[in-house]
């Protein structure tokens, strides 16, 4: 009886880690500089509801839902790609997004305008890798890849350009910020329809879970199951390429999480089920989450959200490791 | 047996971007028989099942009763044709359970899962192969002829009527490889069903198989019936590709005629000079 079993074990893995996410959701409210109490809220304070509503419960949202589709997302691009080292860098993705945010901070103004143009740089890439990919008749897998890291570059070259022409006191500055990543001054106004978006990208990507799996054989094997292999890993790239973009054109690049919560949910379930995909969703949410707490909690200036992503991961990956190898 | 064409390939040619390797490949099959394809390295036998079921771009035509295979969309070619390659590329950790219920894919729409008959079937195809209550094992940590056995669980459940296997003997013991083949044999001989394998061992191939395609350089050579067919016309065509070799009968207790070939190739004997 061991499917039972197996999946008792993602489920309570899933139980485990939705209740810290619950837990560091509700600590995200009442963390920061202007104390909220839970009497000052029910007693309708207007300055503790104002920031509750304005800062903290957006700032709280786009940790549970931004972790959550970082690290989902992250599940899929491993899966598709079959490399473990894949993330949304790989198809030109974080650096669409920083030439576009970089675009917005020295052309547009406001952070909507700056998350509406980090979101269309995002999505510009991802159509292009996707467009040179099919240029390729072949239809190898590894086109895309390569396809990727030529937008990346040519992103790269974009943004360098932009910041050659930033104003160095100001817009350079906030370029830089931006490229490091915060939860930081994001209104629940910009936010809202990111989310929403987010929510519904990632509700079809759990519904092509099996489709996803099957993106995992080589093209042949999965062409001779009955899989039209170019267009639905074109879906399944586009839908996490947008969820990705909706997280990342509202927080700046938040590295690791959708390298390692995938990592930590197969090694802690040993499968590809559809719980370790809602794994690997609640572990980038409860590390964006921590990574957000620490963020705003250590110092007296906020410091960038990667700088804890990457300390709380990489011991975090190293215990798995260690752990994978003493289980095998 | 109903010998009317079931599978006919028609001026097959294919390439891998440079010269063909197919060069105008032409035979037909009845169904409830196995085909054995040999040749040496480098013929053509894969091309040829890559071609078959269009994983190559080719010229000429794969019908399959009457049906070009060659112009299916893929789900449609995955309910007639399945395809086992040398080795299966499924590089992540999945039950083996999960192997096998990818065969029912062209059967489900996009977003529809497996059900429970479908699921208790997987575990009858496990149960075939030598496979039962392994079910819930990692697929990865199964030895590469246990893959193969799964992956074969998997093709008997697609409900193709035609069977593509690429070598499915080689990561096989002694065992195994008859065991798989006489599974074959039964499934086969259930309906209106075929299956085309290239195989590197011709004595399992005129032991098991009912029709031999002999492929040299991408071209038929000749189509042979190892039950039926006389010794010498049998040693001829193999030799072509094997060099000399000969044919002995020997009767099994079974009573049929069972073919060992042994190698003629005389030892040299000039000096070893290195």
């Amino acid at each position: 009886m061991a499917s039972p079993t197996r999946w008792r074990k993602a489920g309570g893995l899933c139980a485990g880690a939705g209740i810290l996410l619950v837990v560091l959701g509700l600590c995200s409210l009442f963390v920061g500089k202007y104390p909220l109490t839970l009497e000052g809220l029910l007693a309708g304070d207007d300055m503790q509801v104002r920031v509750f509503w304005t800062l903290r419960f957006t700032r709280m949202l786009v940790g549970v839902l931004g972790g959550f589709a970082l690290g989902a997302s992250g599940f899929v691009y491993q899966t598709v790609f079959r490399n473990p080292l894949a993330s949304p860098d790989v198809i030109g993705v974080s650096s669409g997004a920083s030439a576009g945010a970089a675009a917005g901070i020295l052309f547009c103004s406001g952070t909507a305008a700056v998350t509406a143009c980090s979101f269309g740089g995002a999505i510009a890439a991802v159509f292009a890798a996707l467009a040179l990919a099919a240029l390729d008749c072949s239809g190898r897998g590894s086109t895309i890849v390569l396809a990727g890291i030529a937008v990346h570059a040519l992103a790269q070259t974009v943004l360098i350009c932009l910041k050659l022409t930033a104003d160095p006191e100001r817009q350079l500055a906030s370029i830089e910020y931006w490229i490091m990543g915060s939860l930081n001054g994001i209104s629940l106004h910009s936010a809202a329809v990111n989310m929403a978006l987010c929510a519904v990208v990632m509700a079809v990507l759990f519904a092509l879970h099996r489709q996803v799996i099957l993106l995992s054989a080589r093209e042949d094997e999965a062409r001779m199951l009955g899989v039209p292999v170019g267009k639905l890993r074109l879906v399944v790239l586009l839908a996490a390429t947008l969820t990705v973009s909706c997280v990342v054109s509202l927080t700046g690049l938040i590295s690791f999480i959708g390298l390692l919560a995938p990592h930590g949910a197969r090694l802690l379930t040993r499968s590809n089920r559809m719980g370790t995909m809602v794994l690997s969703g609640l572990l980038g949410g409860v590390l964006l989450c921590a990574a957000d707490l620490l963020a705003r909690s250590l110092a007296e200036t906020e410091l960038p959200v990667s700088i804890f992503t990457s300390l709380l991961g990489a011991p975090f990956l190293i215990w798995l490791v260690v752990r994978g190898r003493r289980s095998l | 047996m109903n010998h009317e064409p079931f599978f006919t390939v028609t001026g097959l040619t294919a390439g891998y971007g440079g010269p063909d390797i197919l060069r105008g490949v032409e035979f037909s099959a009845a169904p409830g028989l196995i085909t054995g394809i040999l040749g040496a390295n480098g013929s053509g036998k894969t091309t040829l099942l890559k071609a078959v079921c269009g994983l190559l771009p080719h010229g000429g035509q794969s019908l399959l009763e009457g049906c070009d295979l060659g112009s299916l969309p893929p789900r449609q070619l995955a309910r007639r044709c399945a395809y086992i390659p040398q080795r299966s590329g499924i590089g992540i950790d999945i039950s083996v359970l999960d192997v096998v219920l990818m065969g029912y894919n062209p059967h489900l729409g996009l977003l529809e899962r497996p059900t429970a008959q479908m699921k208790a079937a997987a575990r009858r195809a496990l149960a075939l192969t030598g496979l039962a209550g392994r079910e819930e094992e990692n697929y990865q940590t199964l030895s590469e002829g246990q893959k193969q056995l799964c992956i074969l669980a998997r093709t008997l459940v697609s409900g193709a009527q035609l069977l593509l296997l690429d070598e499915p003997e080689s990561a096989l013991d002694f065992q195994l490889r008859y065991r798989m083949l006489h599974l074959l044999r039964r499934w086969v001989r259930q309906g209106r069903r075929g299956v085309l394998a290239a195989l590197h061992d011709p004595m399992l191939a005129l032991s098991c198989c009912d029709r031999l395609l002999v492929l040299q350089e991408g071209r038929t050579l000749a189509v042979l019936s190892p039950a039926d067919d006389l010794l010498p016309e049998l040693e001829s065509a193999l030799s072509a590709i094997y060099g000399p070799v000969s044919l002995t009968a020997c009767p099994g207790r079974d009573g049929r005629r069972h073919l060992v070939m042994l190698s003629e190739e005389q030892e040299e004997n000039e000096p070893w000079n290195l």
